[in-house]
């Protein structure tokens, strides 16, 4: 059935394009590893469609491929926004098997640090082609000032796509949303904790704002 | 013994595989070649051969590094072929030379890549290389004129290996009619070895033509420097050419006959051959050495070509964010040797990543 409906999506997305103009942008959810984007993508995921998106992991680089969900129908104010939503792995400069010793077995470690650094060149290919709009989102508590972020922010501007930071985990102790609202002042920072749903109706609003 | 590890001492002899993965007592990487302990005649001409190369390296470092340095190889190896083949040990000198001759195809490619680490050691036939070289880089001056006789030799050097300007030469000595038929490069040593032998033309011009022939196998520079050689100690009546003169001669003689026919062909085949031959001999000696340096060199290649993504180590990585998002080709797998399996982005990629 899986295959059924996927063929069938697949199928109203080719017409979708053809025949309406309202295709659904691509929306990369973007940032370093272990922001909480994939958080993020299932919660998107699960409020509009039921479905989720990927699993969710408190160890860095789970995500290692991007995944996407289409067709995501977002209503806000009688209005419907549709998106692509492509949960990207997390971007880093340098990927190191070590970092992940303490949870799996060495050869595991090597493989997850792999498969995170192919995963970064995809996110980074489809950075390039494949998305309309981006949701930056980043761990409030950690420092925002990392040559990652100022470089993706960078590469996102240079492309001229709307962007939207989302300074998430704002349910830790130490979040602090004005120290990324300073590091970014240029784009507009929306507060939220994907993972306990905080602040989530200003989100949709947001990104049926900006990418509707 | 001429290569030691610095790091524990070990000794390989000349050629060894085993070092090219490293010293397999101590795993060190650096070798110093020792000639100091020249003791079996091998030691002594890989020593020999080394010196000549480092040399010609020295000398010529400026620009005509290779062209001097096959030069040099190539002018021992005749010399090397000459006497070997006439079983004459004229002079110590040719003695040495043949030796040398032996081992300067090895040491001929390891003068290239190899040439710094060998040690330097004088000999009688070093003066004479080093001088070649500088000839060479005189080589236009020289064409010009064949001037009074100390220029001559370096002007000989330098002409010969380019067999046109040997015609120049015969206007100069003496013009023989046996030079054309051999063709321009053999002509050419014959007309000069003739000056100091007038008394038998043939025989001189045979001894040129078994020069062709050592060179045949040798490009046909060696077979200028050679006869250049033969030519000068004919003019200029050196201690060193003398004898080489004399021991060419007395060759020629032997070995003429039976190889006139060939040394024709074997004169054009080598002034066509004459860059390939001293290169591809190169190629074959210093390959083994160059393997093993070339794994990493290839994979430190490989990432500086793919600068997008740095393999420190295995499940280590530096990436360049700006290179991978720059890059046309979209990286599907890595691989820890350094290769990337990439494809061209297509729109099908959505239903595998949805499941």
């Amino acid at each position: 059935m899986g295959l059924y409906s996927q063929l069938k999506d697949s199928i109203s997305r080719v017409t979708d394009r053809l025949f309406s103009e309202q295709e659904p942008k691509r929306i990369g959810i973007y940032g370093p590893p272990n922001a909480g984007k994939t958080t993020l993508a299932n919660r998107i995921a699960r409020d509009w469609t039921g479905d989720a998106v990927g699993a969710e992991s408190h160890i860095p680089h789970e995500t290692r491929r991007a995944r996407r969900k289409e067709n995501v129908e977002i209503e806000r104010n009688g209005n419907s926004v549709t998106i692509d939503i492509v949960d990207t792995p997390g971007v880093t400069t340098k990927v190191d098997y070590e970092e992940f010793t303490d949870e799996m077995e060495k050869d595991d470690a090597i493989r997850r640090s792999r498969e995170a650094t192919e995963g970064v060149a995809e996110a980074m290919h489809w950075l390039r082609e494949d998305v309309d709009g981006v949701i930056y989102v980043l761990d409030s508590a950690e420092d925002p000032i990392t040559q990652v972020n100022t470089m993706l922010i960078g590469i996102i501007e240079s492309r001229d796509l709307p962007v939207l930071i989302f300074a998430n985990k704002i349910d830790l102790d130490d979040a602090s949303v004005k120290r990324i609202e300073d590091a970014f002042p240029q784009h507009k920072t929306i507060p939220l904790s994907a993972k306990e749903g905080d602040n989530m109706d200003e989100v949709y609003d947001n990104i049926a704002e900006y990418f509707g | 013994m001429p290569h030691e590890c610095t790091t524990c001492g070990r000794t390989f002899p000349d050629g060894s595989k085993e070092m090219l993965s490293g010293c397999p007592d101590c795993g060190g990487n650096k070798f110093q070649f020792a000639p100091a302990g020249q003791v079996s005649a091998d030691t002594a001409e890989t020593a020999e051969s080394a010196d000549v190369a480092e040399s010609a390296d020295s000398t010529s470092r400026s620009g005509s590094t290779d062209t001097a340095g096959t030069v040099e190889r190539a002018a021992k190896t005749v010399r090397g072929w000459v006497s070997s083949n006439s079983g004459q040990a004229s002079d110590s000198q040719t003695t040495d030379d043949p030796q040398s001759a032996v081992d300067t195809t090895p040491p001929a490619a390891n003068g290239r890549s190899e040439s710094s680490e060998i040690a330097p050691a004088g000999r009688e036939e070093t003066p004479r290389e080093s001088d070649r070289p500088d000839d060479d880089r005189s080589w236009p001056s020289s064409d010009e004129s064949a001037e009074p006789e100390s220029t001559a030799e370096t002007a000989a050097f330098d002409e010969w290996p380019e067999t046109a300007r040997r015609p120049e030469d015969r206007s100069d000595a003496a013009a023989n009619d046996p030079t054309p038929t051999d063709g321009p490069t053999p002509g050419a040593g014959s007309t000069r070895t003739e000056g100091d032998s007038d008394g038998g033309a043939a025989p001189a011009q045979s001894a040129s033509r078994p020069r062709s022939r050592s060179d045949s196998p040798t490009p046909s520079q060696s077979d200028g420097t050679d006869s250049s050689e033969g030519g000068d100690g004919s003019i200029m009546a050196d201690s060193e050419d003398a004898a080489q003169a004399d021991a060419r001669s007395a060759i020629v003689q032997t070995d003429d006959l039976p190889d006139e026919t060939d040394a024709h062909d074997r004169t054009a085949t080598s002034t066509d051959e004459t860059d390939v031959p001293p290169s591809e001999r190169g190629r074959v000696v210093s390959e083994p050495s160059g393997e093993q340096p070339s794994i990493e060199e290839l994979r430190a290649e490989l990432n500086e070509q793919f600068e997008s993504i740095k393999i420190v180590s295995p499940g280590q990585y530096e990436l360049n964010l700006m290179e991978l998002y720059n890059r046309e080709e979209y990286i599907i797998s890595l691989q820890e040797d350094g290769r990337y399996v990439i494809d061209v982005p297509d729109s099908w990629h959505a239903e595998d990543d949805e499941e």
